[in-house]
């Protein structure tokens, strides 16, 4: 047992951090701080994703055949990790979780158009799944694909499309078989150009990011784009969580708010004197900190390593999600609390600390334990897979 | 990067498992309770013929030399059977300290015997309010062929069956490690009945003669020394806490399963299920934190972050799966003639031993500010 990266793998990630520095421009930064670009989509996050791919960085971990390098599971994620801490909006699901799916499963024209664009950086893909009434029981979800001749005629209403208002197409799960008994057997995949006739979408703002919501008037779309087996799509659906995953809960993201909080605290002056790091309170915060953080570190290292392995544990893909999310929770506020009332002030105001990362991170956590597979669910899965126990009900 | 444990390790791992198995039969972990010790000689015995005593002691010493990372898989495997060795002060703080750190005549004198099963080395690292060996209040005096050490440690295993108790004291100027004998004059032992069940001693020291060739280390080495025994003690009691609360949670799945109320199992209650479900996590976040600090002390790479990070998390583990193990179990889980009470005592036993939860995060914390501080001068 050695729980060290190697030296090779040292060196990649170092590569990584070194050029997203040049991505993270300082016209990219004037973008984002507006709310409309914060997740990617304006004009300067367009430029730096298509040089990430005219640079190769895109689709590391695809095959050779594809144009990837076929990296391994590990350093697959020290280049997720790096990118992520880099504050860069990189469509991961549009890279890592879709486009593998849609590469293995599409038709051959579609697989060139997709697969050959986002290898080159210009196409971003939104993800339609969920609907206002179909959450974390997704597979009761309505939006309708009917045959008609060659076509497909799409109706129905998705909730929480985040990157639609950008994106170039929707990965739109639909139902395309009404017999109620066949709940997960009736799914069917489609891929829907967002400038195709019948599709429009309306800004869902929330306490963070912005969302949409996104409608489906009668869309006619050709069968070219309906991506595997009609009724075979929960499948495609599940086969990519995992994945998914894995780029929401990486460790640099949060390390590095973590060190960025320690050095604050050693610069800051105390109230009654010293330092503010200098405080027991603020010490205990901070040692609660890290010895979870170096949980998020261990646990994505052996998952990456497994995966390299063979197929993940169920179990352990579950833990990875809960302990994750609800530790993230509970680092931003422990945090925090170390920032006292400065902690509030949010990125361009004066006084903002960390340029009011925290600050935002806080509006954003809520969504990381019901999101990505509500953790209740992830816990009947841990009592079912890891224990043997029964389902509950 | 690889968590794969190697093939000798887990033929160790199952070897213990197996002779371990059969010597904590409910019968015969009762009858051991009756007794004035709780010392389980034959179960020694089988442990040393099998060579498990050996694990992290030299092939010239008669051990196997595999390592610390394996002597630790071996006290998961203790916690997770309740058996009752005392492998942790005996084979880690004591043998794997003189292994490390004693003189060659000492190691042959000493370790042998350890393999063997014949000679036990105990180990005495706390003190009141004190579980940090490097900075002892026992007090050393040096004298013509040796040392007088004066003062009291507590909580300590197998006493009374020891031939020699690993420990250390203060000159004033620098610290020593010592074997004593604790059939020396000048010793008393004061029997300390303690969570577990077990008795352990109260060691009190007045002026006790200790001989040169028994002082293992003074000075910078003595610091060296006892700062590995406090690294190493803490990271084994994590690997047993990592034994014990995979076997409470197992314990807990099972039963729960099986016990009806309302009609129907009561791990179908999504609020049951869910508190076994987060005993999991904790389990396999310990098992983590804990693999990485003993994997650290085996390549002899600093570790302290680590084993602190263990330690602390050994400590809110055990318990709260302690606790979510017992309140799942109903009156069951109180129940002496039910086998789950064991292992709750060994628990809070193993959260208090060698710094809490929340002393250790103090000790952490500390470090970090002291870390920052000149980082951003
Ligand atoms: C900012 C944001 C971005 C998003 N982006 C996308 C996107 O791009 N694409 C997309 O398809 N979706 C997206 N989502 C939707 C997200 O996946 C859902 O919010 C999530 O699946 C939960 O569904 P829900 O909001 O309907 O909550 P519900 O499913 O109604 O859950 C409400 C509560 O009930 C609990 N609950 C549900 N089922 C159980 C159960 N079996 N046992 C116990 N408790 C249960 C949940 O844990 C939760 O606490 C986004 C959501 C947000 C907020």
């Amino acid at each position: 047992m050695n729980i060290e990266l190697t030296a090779q793998q040292k060196a990649l990630q170092q590569e990584v951090r070194e050029y997203m520095k040049t991505v993270m421009t300082p016209e990219l930064l004037e973008e984002i701080k507006i709310p409309e670009f914060k997740e990617g989509g304006g004009p300067e996050f367009r430029k730096q994703y298509a040089r990430m791919g005219a640079d190769g960085w895109i689709g590391l971990s695809w095959s050779k055949e594809l144009g990837g390098r076929e990296l391994s599971h590990v350093e697959q994620y020290i280049f997720t990790d790096e990118v992520v801490r880099s504050g860069f909006a990189y469509p991961f699901l549009t890279t890592e979780s879709t486009t593998p799916v849609i590469a293995a499963n599409a038709n051959a024209e579609i697989r060139e158009e997709v697969v050959g664009g986002v290898k080159q950086g210009k196409v971003v893909i939104a993800i339609g799944y969920s609907e206002p009434n179909a959450g974390t029981d997704l597979a009761s979800l309505t939006t309708k694909a009917e045959r008609d001749g060659d076509d497909w005629i799409i109706n129905g209403q998705k909730m929480w499309t985040s990157l639609a208002n950008y994106a170039d197409y929707v990965w739109l799960a639909a139902r395309t078989d009404p017999d109620e008994t066949k709940k997960h057997k009736g799914l069917t995949m489609f891929l829907v150009p967002t400038n195709i006739e019948g599709f429009s979408l309306t800004p869902v703002h929330t306490l963070g990011v912005r969302t949409n919501a996104t409608y489906y008037s009668d869309v006619r779309l050709p069968d070219k784009y309906r991506v595997g087996e009609v009724n075979a799509g929960w499948k495609l659906i599940t086969g990519q969580l995992n994945i998914e995953r894995l780029s929401l809960f990486t460790h640099g993201q949060v390390d590095s708010l973590y060190q960025g909080v320690c050095e604050w605290a050693a610069e800051t002056a105390a109230p009654k004197g010293g330092k503010v790091i200098e405080q027991p309170w603020v010490q205990h915060n901070l040692a609660t900190v890290k010895s979870g953080l170096e949980v998020v570190k261990l646990i994505c290292w052996k998952q990456v390593w497994a995966m390299d392995q063979g197929p993940l544990n169920m179990a352990d893909a579950s833990v990875a999600k809960v302990y994750s999310s609800e530790f993230f929770v509970e680092l931003y506020r422990l945090l925090l609390e170390v920032m006292g009332q400065a902690g509030t002030i949010a990125t361009d105001s004066p006084g903002a600390v960390l340029r009011g990362k925290l600050e935002f991170r806080w509006r954003v956590g809520p969504v990381l334990t019901f999101g990505g597979g509500a953790n209740e669910v992830q816990r009947d899965i841990i009592a079912m897979a890891g224990l043997w126990m029964p389902r509950t009900r | 990067m690889n968590f794969t444990i190697s093939e000798e390790q887990q033929s160790a791992q199952q070897l213990a498992q197996q002779i371990l198995s059969d010597f904590t039969e409910v019968d015969k972990l009762k009858a051991m309770e009756q007794q004035q010790q709780s010392f389980d000689a034959d179960l020694w015995q089988a442990l040393a013929k099998a060579g498990l005593l050996g694990l992290d002691i030299a092939e010239e010493q008669g051990g196997t030399g595999l390592g610390f990372s394996s002597l630790t898989t071996l006290c998961e495997e203790v916690g997770r059977t309740v058996a009752p060795v005392p492998v942790i002060p005996v084979l880690v703080s004591a043998a794997g300290t003189l292994r490390r750190f004693a003189s060659d005549s000492q190691k042959d004198q000493w370790l042998p015997g350890v393999a063997s099963g014949t000679t036990v080395i105990g180990a005495a690292l706390e003190e009141y309010n004190n579980d940090d060996p490097t900075a002892p209040s026992c007090s050393a005096q040096k004298m013509e062929g040796g040392y007088a050490i004066s003062g009291t440690k507590i909580c300590v295993s197998a006493a009374t069956s020891a031939n020699r108790i690993l420990l250390s004291a203060h000159t004033g100027d620098e610290l020593i490690v010592a074997l004593i004998d604790p059939r020396a004059a000048g010793i008393t032992l004061n029997p300390q009945l303690v969570s577990t069940g077990e008795t352990r001693h109260e060691l009190v020291m007045a002026k006790v003669q200790v001989p040169t060739e028994d002082i293992v280390a003074t000075g910078s080495e003595a610091l060296a020394a006892m700062d590995w025994a406090h690294l190493a003690t803490r990271t084994a009691l994590a690997a047993m806490a990592v034994g014990l609360c995979d076997k409470m949670m197992r314990i807990t799945g099972q039963y729960t399963s099986e016990r009806e109320q309302f009609g129907r199992p009561i791990a179908t209650f999504q609020a049951v299920s869910h508190r076994v479900a987060d005993c999991y996590i904790d389990v396999e976040c310990l098992r983590l934190v804990t693999q990485q600090a003993a994997s650290l002390i085996d390549e002899g790479r600093p570790a302290k972050d680590a084993v602190q990070i263990a330690k602390i998390w050994c400590g809110n583990a055990a318990h709260r799966v302690s606790q979510a193990a017992q309140h799942c179990h109903g009156g069951t889980g109180v129940d002496r003639d039910y086998p789950l009470f064991r292992y709750c005592q060994w628990a809070r036993q193993i959260e208090l031993t060698s710094g809490s939860s929340a002393q250790i995060t103090g000790e952490l914390g500390q470090a970090i500010c002291a870390e920052y501080l000149p980082k951003v001068g």
